[in-house]
């Protein structure tokens, strides 16, 4: 589930004032453990889900796992 | 679940039955199929079922004595389709070259036919391509017997002889002028493994097995005219290929008799109902045989008998492509499932559990019942998709929290004698009821969550209509029902439900519920069959309607009933009645009381599958020219949604001057909300006179929304509330990215299981919302990755 999009690079953390860099990054959905490459803030750590990645790829991931 | 139990209810269902043709076709032509080919003109495809079924199809094709033909179901309405002719015309049209099979082996046995007949003929064939090594005695010169008669315009002599070559070019030995008799066939029978006897007459009477055409337990078999007592040439074909398959399993040593009671002609368990069908007389040839467009006009007569009932009136089977049986089917192999996906759960999620289907079969199978069990079993097994229902769950708990419930007794003598001074009031009903107050509570009205999400306003004025109107005091209580529970499958959140209920009832010393939605109608049925219930349109009707100048425009409107509302014809008159009262005609939808259809709501299939949601709308709005009229809050605001003018019972006797109330815009999911707890503040304050507790619901950031993104926000079951919490988050703790380029600020909050992005812009002291979306994969943000790593899996 690697995700960059093309909007991602202008943000930044508001917090930390950082640019957001690209990491590996632990999800979690039922009894599913992930790692994804998604981009984060190096500080905080907080990451960055866009609007195509969440209602996209996560969605069908999470109605995959309801489903098993 | 008891998959045994739901494997039988789906044997029970007929709807994979064959029709009566192929059921009285001794050799079972899948004649529906057969006709569906020529139909579309593929003559050969059509063919090819003739050869598939049909021992000798060129022979038997074109002088069959059609027993198929009699009891087909057209012939009640028109004539019967002309299925031999038809067949004379496939071999006409749709011929083509059998791929070469290599013969087997021969070496399973020696079996001896006596009679080279059309029986005696079908048996050697069938064996022989078994790999058995078959004999044939012929007493004559030559093969075919009796079929030589049936040389004429159809069956030429040509193909006779070329379909009898085909036989003797087949490494099978052939005994010609050898009569066979008694002391021979004894013989025979120590000689050879089998042997068929398939000679028109014969010297002494035999006892045959009804079922296997086995001779006591000897190894002699019979077929033909000698056991059928009849000169049709399809019935000597078939008991020659039965006889085969008991030849077989004889020399295989295993049971004949197993599961052959669908062998030959029998009664098919289907019922069909030809009484709608437009009567059509059958095609006439124009010449010896049926042409091409003849043939294709004849086939298209047939009415392809099979129960639909339930699936013509269910948009959820036709969605899906289901039948009852094959959809019980997939449920027993998703309950199995253990490794792997459970492919089914979302069909079995797009049911609106409307109990349709059980009304339209006349065997009473339910699938309403059937996946209503289904999901409780999943919920059980903790296998129930949770984003399918989660969203009405939650819904469900918010109206039960301190948002919106509430009990309360009518307003005491005592505590009302103020309002008993001022002349005016004091002539109001509902003045006078306070007066006649007694202080045990007879009634309670329960109008349910969604009544009071949609209509805030008319809550007041029902509960003091009530309050004037009916004998003994009338209480309020606020809350759900439980019905989301009930459709999510969640038995033991229900039973919760069902407990609270009952003990509000017994502390108000057991009343009767006034009950105005149609779903709690159903839940109070199903659950709680102890409490004494009444709707509160009947009551209208004993009552009499709320003074009140009603006409606006006479008009003739559609009534859609509320599927929760199906087996309650009192409740169906009472609406009617309210209308007609009112004044205006109704017009009667083909569906409806008893056969009503769903909304779109009923289920949970409005949030478990959007789309299945609203294929039911767009059916049910299409089936009126008129305006509908519903008396159920979830079927106006889906109806007015899918473009339908529609009103509620309520916007005729409470009319609105706000303009065109069959088109008025439902609220919003965040607006269901905030209206539930406003009718709990206005009861509070106007009724009871109390100080209502700050509501907690209060917005205090004030956001401008496009309309655009409303409409995301509302398909994605996001809440203003939850937007709400992302911002404040976000405003406190600088929680949240921002984007030099466009001064945006995208920001995320987890909110029990979902976590909530809301994209906005800051103008001055509001908030402007961009986009908003969530998911419920949880982001492990600042988590090492190397702990854990073993159980990490990549995507
Ligand atoms: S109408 Fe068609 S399917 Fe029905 S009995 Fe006749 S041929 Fe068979
Ligand atoms: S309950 Fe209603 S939606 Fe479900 S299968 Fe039956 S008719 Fe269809
Ligand atoms: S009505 Fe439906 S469930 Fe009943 S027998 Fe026919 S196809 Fe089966
Ligand atoms: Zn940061």
């Amino acid at each position: 589930m690697k995700h960059e999009s093309y909007d991602q690079t202008k943000w930044l953390c508001d917090k930390c004032q950082r640019e957001l860099e690209l990491a590996k990054v632990k999800v979690r959905y039922m009894e599913g453990n992930f790692e994804v490459d998604l981009m984060k803030c190096p500080t905080c750590n907080q990451v960055f889900i866009d609007e195509a990645l969440a209602l996209g790829k996560m969605k069908e991931v999470e109605e995959g796992l309801e489903d098993k | 679940m008891n998959l045994d139990k739901l494997l039988e209810t789906g044997d029970r269902c007929i709807h994979k039955e064959p029709p009566t043709c192929t059921a009285q076709c001794p050799v079972h032509l899948e004649i529906i199929d057969f006709l569906s080919e020529i139909e579309k003109g593929n003559f050969q495809n059509a063919y090819k079922l003739m050869e598939k079924k049909m021992p000798f199809h060129h022979i038997i094709g074109r002088i069959c004595d059609h027993p198929c033909e009699a009891p087909c179901e057209r012939s009640e309405a028109g004539g019967s389709i002309r299925i031999s002719e038809l067949e004379k015309a496939v071999l006409e049209y749709g011929v083509y070259k059998p791929k070469k099979i290599w013969p087997l082996p021969k070496n399973k046995g020696k079996v001896a036919i006596i009679g080279g007949g059309l029986s005696g003929l079908t048996t050697a064939v069938d064996l022989d391509k078994k790999g058995y090594i078959v004999t044939i005695f012929e007493k004559t010169n030559q093969l075919g017997g009796r079929l030589w008669d049936f040389v004429g315009n159809s069956l030429t002599e040509a193909i006779l002889q070329q379909e009898l070559k085909a036989v003797t070019d087949k490494k099978m030995i052939i005994h010609f002028e050898e009569t066979v008799d008694k002391s021979k066939l004894t013989e025979l029978l120590t000689e050879y493994d089998a042997v068929y006897l398939g000679t028109a007459n014969w010297e002494a009477p035999v006892e045959v097995n009804p079922v296997t055409f086995q001779v006591s337990d000897s190894a002699l078999f019979v077929g033909g005219q000698l056991l059928n007592k009849t000169d049709s040439v399809i019935f000597s074909a078939s008991s020659g290929r039965r006889a085969a398959i008991s030849i077989e399993r004889y020399l295989s040593k295993v049971s004949l008799t197993d599961s052959r009671d669908r062998e030959g002609v029998f009664e098919t368990p289907l019922q069909f109902d030809i009484s709608s069908k437009e009567p059509l007389p059958p095609i006439e040839k124009s010449a010896g045989i049926y042409s091409q467009e003849e043939a294709i006009e004849e086939a298209k007569r047939c009415v392809k008998c099979q129960c639909r009932k339930c699936i013509e009136g269910c948009v959820h089977m036709r969605q899906f492509e289901m039948s009852p049986d094959a959809y019980i089917r997939q449920i027993n192999h998703n309950e199995r499932i253990i490794l792997g996906t459970h492919y089914a759960n979302k069909m079995i999620n797009s049911c609106a559990e409307c109990g349709l289907c059980k009304e339209e079969c006349f065997l009473e199978i339910s699938m309403n019942d059937v996946i209503h069990e289904t999901r409780e079993s999943m919920v059980e097994r903790g296998k129930m998709p949770v984003s399918a229902h989660d969203f009405a769950l939650k819904d469900m708990a918010f109206s039960n929290s301190s948002h919106f419930s509430l009990v309360r007794k009518q307003p005491s003598k005592e505590e009302s004698k103020d309002l008993f001074y001022y002349p005016l009031i004091s002539f109001s009903d509902y003045v006078k009821g306070l007066y006649k107050g007694t202080g045990k509570t007879e009634y309670l009205f329960y109008p349910g969550c969604q009544l009071p999400a949609s209509y805030p306003d008319d809550i007041k004025s029902i509960y003091e209509y009530l309050v004037g109107h009916v004998k003994g005091d009338v209480g309020i209580y606020l809350g759900c029902c439980g019905a989301p529970a009930d459709w999510a499958g969640q038995q033991g959140l229900m039973m919760e439900n069902i407990e609270a209920i009952k003990k509000v009832w017994t502390e108000m010393e057991r009343p009767t519920f006034i009950l105005a939605c149609s779903s709690c109608i159903r839940i109070f049925e199903k659950y709680l069959p102890e409490i004494k219930v009444e709707s509160l349109w009947d009551i209208y009707v004993r009552e009499g309607l709320p003074n009140k100048d009603h006409i606006k425009i006479p008009q003739t409107l559609s009534i859609h009933d509320a599927c929760g509302t199906r087996e309650n014809s009192d409740l169906h008159e009472s609406v009617r009645k309210i209308v007609a009262k009112l004044g205006y005609g109704i017009e009667e939808l083909e569906y409806s009381k008893e056969k009503t259809k769903c909304c779109g709501y009923g289920g949970l299939v409005y949030y478990a599958n959007r789309e299945q949601s609203n294929a039911f709308v767009n059916e049910r709005i299409g089936e009126s020219e008129h305006d509908l009229l519903v008396y159920c809050a979830m079927c106006k605001d889906l109806f007015v949604s899918g473009g339908k003018r529609t009103y509620h019972l309520l916007d005729l006797i409470y009319p609105k001057d706000d303009g065109e109330s069959a088109t008025r815009k439902m609220p919003t999911l965040s607006e269901r909300h905030r209206n539930r707890s406003r009718v709990k503040q206005i009861l509070l304050k106007e009724i009871w006179c109390e100080e209502p507790i700050e509501d907690v619901m209060e917005e205090n950031l004030t956001l401008i929304i496009p309309d655009d993104v409303k409409k995301n926000i509302e398909d994605r079951y996001i809440l203003i509330e939850d937007i709400q919490a992302v911002l404040k988050n976000a405003e406190a703790k600088n929680e949240r990215f921002c984007n030099p380029d466009t001064g945006e600020y995208l920001a995320r909050l987890r909110r029990d299981n979902v976590t909530f992005w809301v994209k906005y812009e800051k103008e001055a002291e509001s908030f402007l919302i961009k986009s908003v979306y969530s998911h419920r994969m949880e982001i492990l943000e600042g988590m090492e990755i190397a702990e854990e790593q073993n159980e990490t899996r990549k995507l």
